[in-house]
C-alpha cells in the first residue's frame, strides 16, 4: 500500500444472504482524492462505502484504511476486535442521505458529543472547536437550535460539522443532498466543495453528475455486481468506454432530457465530449435524478 | 341535600387521618412495587435485545408466563406461598415482590419496544463517530427511548396503584384495607369506597400529570 494510499479495497465480495451484490471490487483512493460513485439504484453504491466504516460487513476481500486492515468474514481471520473498529471508524466520517442528526442534542451538542466522548475532549474544547465548523458552513447563529427546527440543507451542513469534528482522514458521502429541496441542494454541494478545496480526502455517491463532473477526480461506475468502470471523472462521464457504463449514462441523460427540454433530448444522452458533455444543461435534471432515486 | 352533604363530608374528615396513613403505605407499595418494575424491566429488556440466544429465551419465558398469571395469584405465592418454603415475607415485601415481578413483565416489552423504536440511522450515526457501544447506547438511543418509553409507563403506573389495593387480602393497612375498615364500622360503604376511589384518582392524576409536564418540556425543549 502506497504511502499516500488512505482507502484501499481489494478483491471485495458482498452479500445479502445467498444473493452476491458485488464482487472483486478493488479500488485505491489517494490522499486529497475525490472519488464520485454513480450507477443505478440497487446497484450497491451505498452498500460499498458503508463496508469501508463497518456498517456492513462484508464476505471476501480485505479494506485498508490508512494502518487499519479489515478482512471479509469469510476469509478466516479473527473478527476485528471492539476497540480497533472504533479506532477505524474514528478516522472515517460519514454522512448519510437521512442526515440522522441526534434530535435530542442541541446544533452544537450535535457536533461536540463524538470528540467530548470518543476524544476525550473537555467541553471548552469542544464547544471551540464546534463553534469553529459552524462558523465555517455558515451556520454558527442556528447552534442552540434542535435538528427539527433546521431545513434539510441547514441539517445537512450540520451533520458535514458533525463528521468534520472528529477530524476524519476520509469522508464518506451517501447521497448527501437527494432528500432535499432542490433549492437547498446548493448549500449542502458548496459545503462539500470547499472540503474539496481544502483537499479533503473524499468518496461520494451521488446522482448529482454536473457536481461529480466538477469536483470529483476519479468517478467509479457501480452496476451488475461490480465495477463496471472506473477512471478520471470527465473521460468516464464524457466518453465511457464500456457498454455498461454508456447505458447507465444515457438512461441519466435521456430520463432527464425529457424533462429538461427537446434539445437535450435531441442530443443523444449528450455526454460526448464535443458538445460540452454535462456542461450545459441546467443543475434541474440531475436533481431530478435524486428525487426518483428516492423511491 | 345540604344536610346529607355536610354529614357525608363530616364522616369523610372523621376518617381523612385513617385514609391518609392508608394512602402513605399504597404510595410505598407502589413506589417499591414499580422501582423492583423498572429495575427487572430493564434488566430483562436488555435479555431480550442481548445477541446471546440463551439470555432472548430466558427473558421471553418469564414474560410470557408471568404475565398470564393474575397479580393476586402472584401476591399469595409470595405472601403464603414462599412462607411455607421458610421465606416469610412481610406484607408489604410479598407486595413489593408480587408487584415488581409482574410489572417488570409488562416494562420489559414496553423499554424493548422503546428503544427498537429508535430510527437505525441513529444507531448507524453513532457507531460511524466511533461512539462506543454505552456511549452510543446511553447519549444516543436511551434519550430518545424515553420519550417512547414514558407513555405506555405511566399507563402501566395506573394498573400498579390499582394492583396494590390486593394487599388488602393480606391483612396490609393500605388505603383499601382502610376503607374496607371503615365502612364495615360505620356502614356506609358508599360513601366510604367512594372517598377512597377518590383518593386513588387523586394519587394517578398528580402524578400523571407530572410525568405529563415533564415530558412536554423536554419536547419542547428538542423543538
Ligand atoms: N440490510 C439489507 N439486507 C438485505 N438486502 C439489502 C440490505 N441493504 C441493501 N440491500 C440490497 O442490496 C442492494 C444494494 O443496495 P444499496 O442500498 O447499496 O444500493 P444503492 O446503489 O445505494 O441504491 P440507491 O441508489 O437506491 O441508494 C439492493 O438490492 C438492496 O435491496
Ligand atoms: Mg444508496
Amino acid at each position: 500500500m502506497s504511502s499516500d494510499v488512505v482507502v484501499e479495497l481489494d478483491g471485495v465480495r458482498k452479500c445479502f444472504g445467498p444473493r452476491v451484490i458485488f464482487d472483486d471490487v478493488s479500488l485505491s483512493v489517494h490522499r486529497s482524492e475525490v472519488v464520485a460513485v454513480i450507477g443505478p439504484s440497487g446497484a450497491g453504491k451505498s452498500t460499498l462505502i458503508r463496508c469501508i466504516n463497518q456498517l456492513n460487513t462484508f464476505e471476501k476481500g480485505v479494506i485498508r484504511v490508512l494502518g487499519h486492515e479489515v478482512y471479509g468474514t469469510e476469509e478466516g481471520r479473527p473478527p476485528l476486535r471492539r476497540d480497533d473498529l472504533r479506532r477505524l471508524r474514528t478516522e472515517i466520517g460519514m454522512v448519510f442521505q437521512t442526515f440522522n442528526l441526534f434530535p435530542h442534542l442541541s446544533v452544537m451538542k450535535n457536533v461536540m458529543l463524538a470528540p467530548q466522548r470518543v476524544k476525550g475532549r473537555s467541553e471548552a474544547e469542544a464547544a471551540a472547536q464546534a463553534q469553529e465548523l459552524l462558523e465555517m458552513i455558515g451556520l454558527s447563529h442556528r447552534k442552540d437550535a434542535y435538528p427539527r427546527q433546521l431545513s434539510g440543507g441547514e441539517q445537512q451542513r450540520v451533520a458535514i460539522c458533525r463528521a468534520l469534528a472528529m477530524e476524519p482522514e476520509v469522508m464518506l458521502f451517501d447521497e448527501p443532498t437527494s432528500m432535499l429541496d432542490p433549492e437547498l441542494v446548493g448549500e449542502v454541494l458548496a459545503a462539500i466543495r470547499r472540503l474539496a478545496v481544502d483537499g479533503m480526502t473524499m468518496i461520494l455517491v451521488t446522482h448529482e453528475m454536473m457536481f461529480a463532473k466538477e469536483i470529483a477526480d476519479t468517478v467509479v461506475v457501480v452496476a451488475d455486481g461490480g465495477i463496471a468502470e472506473m477512471g478520471p471523472a470527465k473521460e468516464v462521464l464524457s466518453t465511457p468506454k464500456t457498454e455498461r457504463a454508456r447505458s447507465f449514462l444515457e438512461r441519466v441523460l435521456l430520463h432527464t432530457g425529457g424533462d429538461t427540454g427537446p434539445q437535450a433530448a435531441a442530443s443523444e444522452g449528450g455526454f460526448d465530449a464535443a458538445s460540452g458533455g454535462f456542461d450545459d444543461p441546467t443543475l434541474s435534471w440531475s436533481r431530478e435524478v435524486d428525487e426518483k432515486g428516492l423511491r | 341535600m345540604t344536610v346529607q352533604l355536610a354529614s357525608i363530608l363530616g364522616l369523610w374528615g372523621s376518617y381523612l387521618p385513617s385514609f391518609m396513613r392508608g394512602l402513605v403505605i399504597t404510595m410505598e407499595i407502589t413506589g417499591l412495587g414499580l422501582a423492583v418494575a423498572v429495575v427487572l424491566g430493564a434488566i430483562l429488556a436488555g435479555f431480550k435485545l442481548s445477541k446471546f440466544k440463551a439470555l432472548r429465551v430466558i427473558a421471553t419465558v418469564y414474560v410470557d408466563i408471568i404475565r398470564s398469571i393474575p397479580v393476586l395469584v402472584l401476591l399469595f405465592l409470595a405472601y403464603y406461598g414462599l412462607g411455607q418454603l421458610g421465606l416469610t415475607l412481610s406484607g408489604i415485601a410479598s407486595a413489593t415482590a408480587a408487584l415488581g415481578a409482574f410489572y417488570a413483565a409488562l416494562l420489559c416489552e414496553i423499554f424493548r419496544g422503546g428503544v427498537q423504536g429508535v430510527e437505525r440511522g441513529q444507531r448507524e450515526a453513532a457507531d460511524a463517530l466511533g461512539l462506543g457501544r454505552v456511549s452510543g447506547f446511553v447519549r444516543v438511543i436511551l434519550p430518545q427511548a424515553v420519550l417512547r418509553i414514558l407513555p405506555p409507563s405511566t399507563n402501566q403506573l395506573s394498573n400498579i396503584i390499582k394492583d396494590s389495593s390486593l394487599v388488602v387480602t393480606i391483612g396490609v393497612a393500605d388505603l383499601m384495607a382502610r376503607s374496607y375498615e371503615a365502612s364495615a364500622t360505620t356502614f356506609e360503604p358508599m360513601d366510604m369506597f367512594v372517598l377512597a376511589g377518590l383518593i386513588y384518582m387523586a394519587l394517578y392524576l398528580v402524578i400523571a400529570r407530572a410525568i405529563g409536564r415533564w415530558e412536554l418540556n423536554v419536547q419542547r425543549r428538542r423543538g
